[in-house]
Parts: C-alpha cells; structure tokens; sequence
C-alpha cells in the first residue's frame, strides 16, 4: 500500500514537471562564453515582448557545450564560436542542417596591462605568462594557436600559456593581473577596466572568425524557438550585435 | 605507455610530486596543530578547532578564490612577494599551496587520532623519570603516534592528488608545468574528441588512488589494533 502510493506519487510528479515545462514556452540556448552580453541583451528584450517565453541560457566553452549537448544536454539553439563544434554536432545528426546560418562575426586582439611593452606577436617571447583559451574546446584558443604557429613561435612559447576554460575565464586573468597578456575576441574587451588591448591579432595568422549556430532536432520541432531563432537574424537583433561591436556580414 | 601524450605523463608526475610535497611541507605543521589541540587546554581552542577544520567543509573554489586574493599580484601577500621577485599564482607552487589548505585538516584528524590513543600514564611516567619535554616528545609521543601520522599523511597525500577546485584556480592550467591529473581530465572531458583520453587518465587517477587508500587503511587498522 505504501509503496503503491508512493510510487503513484512520483508518477504524479514526474508528469507535474513534464506538464509544467511544456506549458512555460522554455527555449534553451547554448551559446559561446563570448556572446554573454549581447544575448542577456537580446534574450531579456524577446522574453519582455513575448509573454509567456523564457529563453534559458547556457554559457561556456564551445567545445564544452557540444559535448553537453552530445551527452543529451536540453537544448535548442547551438551558437558556436568557431565552425569546427558545429560540424561535429552536424555529423552526430545532433544539430538541423536547414537550419544553419552565421549570427556575427568577430576579431581577435591581445590584452595586457602595459606593463612590458608589446606592440605585436613577435614581442609575445618578452612575456612570461599568456591565457589562452584551452584549445581543446575553446574556439578563442584555437585561433591564437594559429596566430601563434603561423608567427612562428609556438615551441618556445608553449610553457607560458595558462589554458582557461573559456575566452571569459582568460579576459579574468588579464584583468586581475595574473598573467601578462591573454588572446580574447575584441568583443570582449568592452568589459576590461584595468587591462587594454595590446594589439589587434593580423588578420592573416588565424582563419576568420564566425559564429556559426543551429537548431537542434528538439529545437526545429519547437514553435517558440523557430520564432526565437528567425529573431535573432533579424535586422532589431543585429542593431543590438552590432552595438556590442560584433561584426556583420551581408544579410 | 604509449596512450599517453607527453604532457599527459607530465601531468601523471606533477600530481604525484605537488602531493608529496604538500604533505611534507604540512607534516611539522600538522603535528604540531595535533599536539596543541590534544595536550594543551587553553581559551579559544573551540575556535581554533574550527579554524582548521574550515577547509574540510568549505568548497574548493572559495579557498581557490581566497588564495588568488590573497597571493595574485594585487593581493596583500602577493604584492609584497611580487616585490621581492617571487611569484606563485599559476606556478606549481600555487598547486603545493591549494592542496596544502585543503588537505590539512585531514591530516590534522589523523595525527590526533593517533596522539589520543596514547596512554597519558606514559607520558607522565616519562617526565617523572626526569625527561625534559622534547624528551617525552621525541620518545614517547613521536613514536607511539607514529601509525596516526603515517595514516594522515597518506589521506593529505590521496586527497592533494585529486584536489581541483582551488588548484585551478590558483595554478592555472598550464600543460607540462601546473597542469595535474585532474585538470587534464577536466580539458579533457570538456573536449568532445577527449573522451578516450580522459577516460584512461581517470583509470591512472583510480588506481593511483586505491593504491594510497589500502595503504591508508593498513596504517589505520595497526592503529586500532594497539588499543
């Protein structure tokens, strides 16, 4: 009898919780560290004209969030950093081929507190500790590994490099002093106070930078996030992008 | 071993030297903290007891954070050590200093255990016999807790080697210089293609874990069994 009504009890609450996301128009959104802002910003000013949708945001590394979503993470929107972890998902049959578009551009510089002067990759050697993005699933890491092997100075520079779990974590260190420099989009350098940026990276020492998104299966089947993701392509969405000085390519 | 990259052995090998040397540099620290709290009665020992025992129970990260305070360059600390040309955050150093507060505690508990476990008429015998009190120390309280900090010191020891939430914080996550076993895993596991890899690494960090812990449980049974 007891265990009966207890288990009629979780059954109870178990469809409760499935009634209630439902009903709560919930659009889950996994998105690069660097788009934090800009999507608060965008997703607070969506859920304020349309009642009754939430978007939940997810931030990190993008390789970190790939595989969450891998590992079968709730999402529906995927924004990406770099192009490499949305064609992994692509492949997994994870993300909505139809469905793939480019949200914004973006460039990389190098920060640092001034300290020791550095005008340009070839002054980096002077430095004792750089952040970077782990390259394993930070897009921000991989693009100044690039910069850095087509500078040439990879080897030596190896043992300096603090590997930050996300381009945000990086921007941490710079700002606090830790280390001398870290590899951070120009996005994110609207947030610095007491760091600033050194150098703009040369465009030809790392491949363009692009956040390529998707709609997962789940997303593509959901009204709210369809809506909510033709949205973020319009022209409102990208005066706010451009605002927060992301890159826009042609409509 | 070949399905290790070099910096995956480095990190095999960082693990075990920032481990042995937290619980050796803690070990004096330690006994002495187990001394005071077992055989000295004094105001505020409530307070103290709490004091050490504070790492036990706070996250990781709070002391990570603390200690990045405390020691970055603009920390109190560390900008007076900054002056005087040394550096520890993002060193392995930092690594020694992360599990040495988070492992303390441990080590604290088990000494004590130990020195509890001795009969108070020894003691007393040996300084009515006319031993000074490093005598007594070194003869009788050394030795007789000897199982207590043997099993201390292989906790502290197993309990460094996994120590992450302070150690990321405070020693970055640099391969091959402060990168241990479980940061590696953690870059690993946050990769999509590094599920192989941090599996075999969380392998390593098992067996290197049971092997300290039956070493634990050895010392702690020869203690119970004096009773």
């Amino acid at each position: 009898m007891g265990i009966k009504l207890q288990a009629g009890m979780i059954t109870l609450l178990v469809s409760m919780s499935f009634v209630a996301n439902a009903l709560a128009g919930d659009i889950n959104l996994s998105a690069a560290a660097s788009l934090k802002e800009v999507l608060n910003d965008l997703g607070e000013g969506y859920t304020r004209t349309h009642a009754g949708v939430n978007v939940l945001r997810n931030f990190g590394g993008s390789g970190a969030l790939a595989k969450q979503i891998e590992n079968g993470a709730p999402a529906d929107i995927f924004i990406s950093a770099g192009q490499d972890w949305l064609d992994y998902l692509v492949g997994k049959k994870l993300i909505d081929k139809a469905s793939i578009g480019i949200l914004a551009r973006n460039v990389l510089v190098f920060v640092g507190d001034g300290r020791v002067k550095v005008n340009g990759m070839q002054d980096l050697p002077k430095l004792k500790r750089i952040a970077i993005g782990s390259p394993k699933s930070v897009p921000a890491g991989e693009y100044a590994m690039q910069a850095m092997e087509h500078a040439f100075l990879t080897p030596d520079i190896a043992r300096k490099l603090v590997m930050a779990k996300d381009v945000r974590a990086c921007l941490m260190y710079a700002e606090r002093g830790e280390v001398d420099g870290a590899f951070v989009y120009k996005t994110d350098t609207r947030l610095v106070k007491r760091a600033r940026t050194m150098f703009t990276v040369p465009q030809g020492l790392y491949s363009p930078i692009s956040y390529p998104m998707g709609l997962t299966p789940a997303g593509a089947q959901k009204k709210d996030a369809v809506v909510f993701y033709r949205y973020l392509q319009s022209a409102p969405a990208r005066k706010v992008l451009a605002r927060y000085g992301f890159i826009l390519g042609k409509e | 071993m070949s399905i290790f990259s070099p910096t995956d052995l480095d990190a095999i090998g960082l693990s075990t030297k920032v481990a042995l040397v937290a619980t050796l540099v803690s070990l004096p620290f330690g006994f002495v903290m187990a001394y005071v709290m077992t055989f000295r009665r004094f105001r505020g020992k409530v307070l103290l007891e709490v004091a050490v025992n504070l790492p036990l129970t706070l996250p990781p990260v709070v002391i990570g954070y603390l200690l990045l305070l405390l020691l970055g360059k603009n920390g109190w600390l560390g900008h007076l050590l900054d002056q005087a040309g040394i550096r520890i955050i993002f060193t392995w150093q930092a690594a020694v200093v992360a599990s040495a507060v988070v492992g303390f505690p441990l080590l604290v508990r088990s000494i004590r255990i130990g020195m509890e476990s001795i009969d108070q008429r020894l003691i007393h015998a040996s300084r009515t016999l006319g031993a000074r009190w490093y005598d007594t120390l070194f003869t009788v309280i050394v030795p007789l807790s000897l199982q207590g900090i043997l099993a201390g010191s292989s906790l502290m020891f197993a309990r460094s080697l996994g120590e992450f939430g302070a150690t990321i914080i405070v020693a970055g996550n640099i391969p091959g210089v402060t990168q241990t076993i479980p940061l590696a895993i953690f870059d690993y596991v946050n990769s999509p293609d590094g599920e192989r890899m941090a599996l075999a690494l969380c392998m390593t960090a098992i067996v290197l874990s049971l092997l300290v812990l039956f070493l634990h449980e050895h010392f702690g049974r020869k203690l119970a069994r004096r009773d």
